[in-house]
């Protein structure tokens, strides 16, 4: 069974530019995580840059972006739980 | 038969019922329940980690790991650069991208092999402690899914050299793209959270 592809994109995405922030992003938590910082803050620091690197991924090379928001919805509920279980392991 | 019936029986004919491809849907399905299998595993090597300190972790490079998480970086792009290639008809362009995403899936597994072998010949192995188990636990499932799909792009990539996709044809490639960009997904987290924080 074949059928025509769902290209699905708003708009051409520029896969190398955001594969060169992805780069950057890694740089930067690679950096971040030798800094020094305090454990609350560069541990916040460290899962906002790796949410942000997933979020681009998932947008652009996945193309949720201008996709069926069927399948973002699919993507992103169990990740809720996923956080509410990461949650509660540490604190409980 | 109505008319609206006779529509959605030719659209499940076609694999497009809910307007969506069938083989799109169940792999973003699938996806979602692999977020729980992985999340079932982040929860509880967190949940030690938060519990226990895991001082093992001084004994990881994370500049070590750090270059092989650019390698899988690089290896999403190649991914999405040979969807890319087939859908604007190139096919030659396309099997280059995938043979790259292949070698470069094969480095990412030589350095976690890498990896492996350096922490067994400090002691810390699979039955060495909660770390071990839990450290070679996630990390060694998600290394299996990184072989499963350096074996995918394989075979897609044989099916591309014989012409199964074309510029309208695609769906295989994007199919197998799905699966290798949430590989890449998880191992940014698991990066993140392992390696990175303390």
């Amino acid at each position: 069974m074949q059928e025509p592809a769902t290209p699905s994109t708003k708009r051409s995405p520029r896969y190398a530019a955001i594969f060169l922030v992805l780069i950057a992003l890694t740089l930067i938590e690679l950096w971040v995580a030798t800094a020094g910082l305090a454990g609350g803050w560069l541990s916040l620091i460290l899962l906002s840059l790796a949410f942000g690197k997933a979020a681009l991924v998932a947008a652009y090379y996945m193309h949720l972006h201008g996709d069926s928001r069927l399948y973002t919805t699919i993507f992103v509920l169990p990740v809720l739980l996923l956080v509410v279980f990461v949650l509660l392991s540490v604190v409980i | 038969m109505s008319e609206h019936t006779l529509s959605h029986t030719d659209e499940f004919k076609a694999g497009r019922a809910l307007g969506l491809d069938h083989r799109k849907l169940g792999m973003w399905l699938f996806i979602a329940s692999e977020v729980m299998f992985f999340g079932g595993l982040i929860a509880t090597f967190l949940h030690y980690k938060y519990q226990l300190g895991f001082p093992e972790i001084a004994s990881l490079d994370v500049f070590q790991v750090g270059l092989n998480t650019l390698i899988l970086l690089t290896s999403s792009l190649t991914v999405v650069e040979a969807l890319s290639a087939i859908r604007h008809g190139r096919g030659g362009r396309m099997a280059i991208f995938l043979l790259l995403t292949i070698l470069l899936g094969v480095a990412f597994l030589s350095g976690q092999a890498y990896e492996f072998y350096k922490l067994y010949e400090e002691g810390i192995t699979l039955t060495s402690g909660v770390f071990g188990s839990a450290f070679f636990t996630l990390t060694g499932f998600h290394g299996l899914h990184v072989l499963i799909g350096v074996v995918w792009a394989i075979v897609v990539l044989a099916r591309g050299l014989r012409g199964a996709y074309t510029a309208e044809q695609n769906m295989g490639v994007e199919v197998f793209g799905l699966y290798w960009h949430f590989v890449d997904i998880v191992w940014i987290i698991l990066f993140t959270i392992i390696y990175l924080i303390p």
